[in-house]
């Protein structure tokens, strides 16, 4: 790229050409990954000219933008500085040293808005630039009166509308300004308090000619890098693969997934971990927690007992468990004792109407049962609390006693014990109380979030990125 | 008097229109926006040829801005000149170029 001079202006970084990424993906990847974010699409694609950016210091603007300029593709782009040189910037987001090494970059930190206006001009006017990055606009646009600011950013939209160039203006002024109704597209970028931890979102306020199904979208800068989270999707079970054993952590059982393992550290016998969900946590996110500790006991020769959730399918639980393992270890060593259904509790000859002791009962015998089926006699126990509320809601004093008892017994034995808990559960407090370990999953901006309090974690966002069984979490930072 | 012929009190001609053209830039564009479009063009000092002038804001914002900012030109240097704007008759669609040499001849004479 030509090295320009403007008046009263320093000449532009030049572009390193030997730092090529062309065939590496970055930069497709880039586009995919803005463009997926349902209305940003269209402005990757163009209709949308003109972008502001918006939010405190420290809420990512400055990544998201360099993001979409790294996304016009390597030497048509600029970025115009008001903040800081390129090394600071470089030093502050390493992961953008490459886009930044890529394009025109312009430290205006001195200059007027004669000069950067005049530099726009020779940006724009051969019409090969795609995208010219202002970060920060305000830090230019403070200096002029009203009129002159607003005329000032008319002379910017006209040299864009001309030239074809998208223009991404980045702003730290909270409230709205004139540029706010000059520009296509208006996101706020913000950093909000949940449940005690910093999350990142951002909010599409506007965005021209674009049909925005959903306004709010979490995000997290993990590795210096934007990455959105879309609403939830339910994995496609269909692409489940023979399950891969993963052996015992130490002294822990293996949760079956690197993703649980590396949040929680495994499950140490003995133990119970209580996963408290909201009502609005769709099932099979419940699922890829409740499933790959079972499969990962089951192929480690080990037995489980499943009491599902409210609304399981069973057939379904088979079917994913059966894909992953095979019949005979489902068939061995795993009982499945929907509690909620007649049929299970005629099998286990007990009337219609069983107390939590007798399904105690019931659970203990299958216990024993399956112990001597287990490889090394340790019995995985996953049971949801929320079917057994269900059912016993007009004896919940017994329930809470009998799920003490089991939490005290299994404390003594090699077993593990995983709890689901919904929020709104009357005995919740007491249960976590007694729960070595303790976890929470909510939804946000349509996102499954999932974070841990005993241990204390950051908050994750859970995908089905790979195998439709386990958890795919993305810390939010 | 003829206020077709009539001019600047103060200003010869070229200074008129130099002026006009500042005026009428930064009427739309701001102070800021017009001495970049003129240093852009390099044409700080001197005077501009409109022909060259029309081409080169062309290439910078296309016809539809082009043509409001010639318009804003000549409005001001039809106010510089004390003139009506109707008295500037001029057939079919706006042409600058034209436009200015009509102004310049009618000061001429």
């Amino acid at each position: 790229m030509t090295t320009r001079r403007s008046p009263g202006l320093r000449p532009l970084t030049q572009v390193n050409r030997q730092r090529s990424t062309a065939g590496s993906g970055a930069e497709d990847l880039a586009e995919t990954r803005i463009a997926t974010v349902l209305g940003l699409k269209q402005f990757t694609q163009r209709p949308v000219r003109t972008l502001l950016i918006k939010g405190l210091a420290g809420t990512g603007k400055t990544i998201v933008a360099l993001e979409i300029l790294k996304s016009a593709g390597k030497g048509k782009g600029a970025y115009i500085s008001s903040r800081v040189p390129k090394e600071l910037l470089e030093a502050h987001i390493p992961a953008m040293k490459e886009t930044l090494d890529n394009q025109d970059f312009l430290d205006i930190r001195l200059e007027d808005a004669t000069s950067v206006l005049d530099f726009v001009m020779q940006l724009t006017e051969p019409k090969k630039v795609r995208t010219i990055v202002f970060d920060s606009w305000d830090g230019l646009a403070k200096e002029l009166d009203q009129k002159e600011r607003l005329r000032a950013e008319k002379t910017l939209m006209a040299l864009a509308n001309n030239s074809g160039a998208q223009l991404i203006f980045v702003s730290e002024e909270p409230g709205a300004t004139t540029i706010d109704y000059l520009v296509d597209g208006i996101l706020e970028l913000l950093r909000v308090e949940e449940q005690d931890r910093a999350v990142r979102e951002f909010t599409i306020h506007k965005l021209r000619g674009t049909k925005i199904p959903q306004h709010k979208y979490l995000f997290t800068l993990l590795e210096g890098k934007f990455t959105f989270f879309g609403p939830y999707a339910i994995p496609d079970y269909s692409k489940i693969g023979k399950f891969t054993q993963r052996p015992d952590i130490d002294r822990s059982y293996s949760f079956g997934s690197g993703a649980l393992d590396r949040l929680f550290g495994g499950m140490i016998p003995g133990s119970t971990l209580a996963i408290e969900y909201d009502e609005n946590v769709p099932y099979s996110a419940l699922r890829a927690i409740e499933l790959p500790p079972i499969i990962n006991f089951l192929s480690m020769g080990r037995s489980a007992i499943l009491l599902p959730l409210p609304g399981a399918n069973d057939e379904r639980t088979n079917s994913i468990l059966t894909k992953a393992l095979g019949e005979s270890a489902v068939a061995d060593r795993l009982r499945i004792l929907n509690v909620v259904r007649t049929s299970d509790l005629e099998t286990t000859n007990l009337p219609k109407s069983a107390t939590p002791h007798e399904i105690h009962e019931i659970v203990t015998r299958e216990t024993t049962g399956l112990r001597e089926k287990s490889k090394d006699r340790s019995v995985l126990l996953v049971k949801s609390v929320g079917a057994l509320e269900n059912l016993f809601a007009s004896d919940l004093d017994s329930l809470l006693e009998v799920t003490s008892q089991e939490i005290i017994t299994l404390a003594q034995s090699h077993d593990a014990h995983i709890l689901f808990l919904p929020k709104d559960s009357p005995i919740r407090s007491r249960i976590l109380s007694m729960s070595s370990s303790y976890a929470r999953l909510f939804v946000r901006d349509g996102t499954v979030l999932l974070f841990g309090v005993r241990p204390h974690t950051g908050v994750y966002a859970l995908q089905h990125l790979e195998d439709p069984t386990s958890p795919s979490l993305t810390q939010l930072v | 008097m003829n206020s077709m012929s009539a001019t600047s009190e103060t200003e010869d001609f070229p200074t008129t229109f130099a002026n006009a053209v500042h005026g009428g830039l930064d009427k739309v564009l701001g102070q800021s926006g017009a001495a970049a479009v003129l240093s852009h063009m390099k044409m700080t000092n001197s005077l501009p040829d409109p022909a060259e002038f029309h081409k080169r804001l062309l290439a910078l914002f296309g016809e539809k801005a082009t043509l409001s900012l010639e318009r804003a030109i000549v409005k001001d240097l039809v106010r510089r000149l004390k003139w009506a704007l109707e008295l500037l008759s001029i057939d079919g669609p706006f042409n600058f170029n034209a436009t200015m040499l009509k102004i310049q001849k009618s000061v001429k004479a």
